[in-house]
């Protein structure tokens, strides 16, 4: 299954699915935007285990059913897809807003979770009413979301050169977040205080330079969950999969012991 | 014919380098820009001029934006408290209340129906879809826009027209398990309805919906456009054929002694669109849901492909379009009406022909730098010497 990317239906919901890679399975669930089949990180990703990433419905490929458009929607639908997948346990990992679901998804059951690895997670509230923690980029200018994302904005996805294809999927990817995460703004009041409940070995990685979201607010994350680690990827924004990819690999290849 | 005076009260005191250093000067524009000083000298014009329509026999229009130069209305329930109890004579429009930027549609029936009581049945109600910076300033998810502006007129209407005790709603976007607005409306069953769109899609909905069907610096070929589809919606759906009553179209307007003095005083209100309108790219084009996503080759790249570029719609708010737009320019495609009295007269009935009658002629009238003195001036010279001769204008039979 190298390169290949399929469907698969969840409580009559169809789901793109992109596979890399044989080993030990990990799901992946994606972030602001899905994750292109040309990342480098994919493939040395599937140098040791099984990359499955579902795009959720309304991003990528995967369309979106009517009345299918809150949290409580993604959480059970992902919750259905492990309970569905051909596996006892899983690597559950997730990106960004990927990572908000993968811990909404521990809270509820840790069953099918064999270990849980967050990478700049959004989708939990920790400084005060008035400090918002997460940049907002839907009301902040796209050039200055662009330089907060990444540590070099140079790596930042140039639409010049990507395909039609791909920039109408961006756009799909955009306006299903706005549609998922608007209010209360990329997280999920409620799910600090279950947060302990999350029994699966933890990784949180951050990316050193992540403006969207910074390592402090991933270390508050981190110390919520019990016994996770805390580990900081140098020389990356929001996006260190994609920025550091070996760098990103290795730490998590470190986790799950190769 | 009937005519309608809007003003959106706007504050272009900023100063221009300021303007010239901000991505936007609406819903991001810091309010310390804002002198309240000079905003209530502004409201207290504004206001004066609201009172010498009704002394003429102009009807009112009242609209609201939210955080930016363009409009110091934030809330047209408010200000339409104030026109119910100052006017006597004339209609009063709000157009409108951004419903989809309100959390609870219930409250907006309420204020509406106290309006339409004050003013003893003098009420029309107006929908505008909203969109662009108004929903970060309302704090409005711009997905779902569309969808939660049908629902919130359809709940408006219940709580308009439920008067034998609390009745419930449970909808998708609105849930309400107890509507019973005190005092209900004067009119009955509701006061008239309209909503300002220029598409032809919600065209066809309004029409669906008998809500009389607003345009606005859409030039008569996208008028006609939406007001065919509105039209033809109606024979779908075996309804009554749409009369001119159903249409209204706003153009900039001033009448002035001479065609110089009307073009020159006009251009000043083209601000609006000139300054007025900029809005950042995170507010417009790039606000999630604002554009079809199968558009994003267009929009996402800096140059859009020559197989694209011809053929593919202007996106962002129409006024994008108009930037540049001189006086002579938007008298000729139709988004401004200015000269004098017969000039002003021949270009509306120029226009009322290309698209096939309307009864509702709605005026943008101050706007930027147009003083207090120009713009009741304009308003005297309309109401004197064009109004007269619009109200004789017999509409053709409906076919």
């Amino acid at each position: 299954m190298s390169g290949s990317a399929d469907k698969i239906t969840v409580n009559g919901i169809e789901l793109e699915v992109l596979r890399r890679g044989q080993g030990a399975p990990v799901v992946l669930l994606h972030g602001m935007d899905t994750v292109s089949p040309k990342a480098p990180f994919l493939d040395l990703l599937g140098q040791h285990v099984e990359v499955i990433a579902p795009s959720a419905p309304g991003f990528g490929n995967s369309p979106r059913p009517a009345d299918f458009d809150t949290i409580y929607d993604l959480t059970h639908l992902y919750l259905g897809l492990l309970e569905q997948l051909p596996y006892e346990k899983v690597t559950l990992m997730g990106l960004s807003f990927g990572g908000w679901l993968a811990a909404e998804v521990a809270v509820a059951s840790c069953h099918r979770i064999a270990n849980l690895l967050l990478v700049d997670p959004v989708g939990i509230k920790i400084g005060d009413r008035e400090t918002r923690d997460i940049l907002d980029v839907f009301n902040t200018n796209p050039a200055d979301v662009k330089g907060k994302s990444w540590a070099d904005p140079a790596k930042a996805p140039d639409y010049d050169s990507m395909t039609d294809e791909e920039l109408v999927i961006h756009a799909r990817n955009w306006e299903s977040l706005c549609l998922y995460a608007w209010h209360p703004y990329m997280y999920n009041p409620q799910l600090k205080q279950w947060l302990g409940r999350i029994s699966a070995p933890t990784l949180v990685l951050w990316g050193d330079r992540d403006g969207i979201v910074t390592p402090d607010y991933g270390r508050a994350y981190a110390k919520l969950i019990r016994g996770a680690e805390f580990a900081l990827i140098e020389g990356a924004g929001h996006h260190p999969e994609q920025e550091q990819p070996e760098r990103f690999v290795r730490a998590v290849m470190g986790f799950l012991g190769d | 014919m009937q005519a309608w005076y809007l003003c959106e009260n706007p504050y272009p005191y900023v100063p221009q380098e300021v303007l010239d250093n901000v991505d936007s000067v609406r819903g991001s524009l810091p309010n310390r820009y804002c002198d309240p000083k000079v905003a209530a000298r502004l409201y207290e014009e504004c206001l004066d001029e609201y009172r010498l329509c009704n002394e003429m026999g102009l009807n009112i229009i009242s609209n609201e934006h939210h955080a930016g130069i363009n409009c110091l209305y934030g809330a047209s329930p408010l200000i339409l408290g104030i026109l119910a109890r100052e006017t006597k004579n004339v209609r009063i429009l709000s157009l409108g209340t951004l419903v989809t930027a309100r959390p609870d549609p219930v409250r907006i029936a309420e204020e509406y129906a106290t309006a339409d009581v004050i003013s003893r049945g003098r009420l029309d109600i107006g929908f505008v879809k909203s969109g662009g910076s108004e929903m970060a300033s309302a704090n409005s998810n711009p997905i779902g826009n569309l969808e939660r502006f049908w629902e919130s007129i359809d709940l408006i209407k219940t709580a308009l027209t439920a008067h034998d005790g609390p009745v419930s709603w449970e909808g998708k976007y609105f849930t309400h398990r107890h509507i019973n607005i005190w005092p209900p409306p004067y009119q009955r069953p509701h006061p008239p309805l309209w909503a300002a769109t220029s598409d032809p899609e919600t065209s066809v909905e309004l029409a669906k919906r008998d809500i009389i069907n607003a345009t606005f610096v859409r030039g008569p070929d996208g008028t006609r456009k939406s007001w065919d589809a509105y039209r033809q919606a109606r024979k779908d759906a075996g309804m009554s054929p749409a009369g001119p009553d159903r249409f209204a179209y706003m153009g900039f307007t001033y009448v002035g002694d001479s065609d110089e003095e009307g073009l020159e005083i006009g251009d000043k209100s083209l601000w609006f669109l000139r300054v007025g309108a900029r809005s950042a790219a995170q507010f417009s084009r790039m606000l999630p849901g604002a554009t079809p996503a199968a558009q994003a080759p267009v929009l996402y790249r800096t140059a859009p492909p020559p197989t694209l570029a011809g053929g593919v719609p202007h996106v962002g708010r129409p006024a994008a379009a108009f930037r540049n737009v001189t006086a002579e320019q938007a008298v000729q495609r139709g988004v401004m009406f200015a000269g004098n009295p017969d000039t002003v007269f021949r270009q509306i009935m120029e226009f009322y022909d290309k698209v096939g009658g309307f009864e509702h002629l709605i005026l943008m009238g101050r706007s930027g730098f147009m003083t207090h003195e120009e713009a009741e001036k304009g308003i005297r010279m309309f109401a004197k010497e064009v109004l007269p001769r619009l109200k004789e204008v017999k509409h053709a039979p409906v076919a």
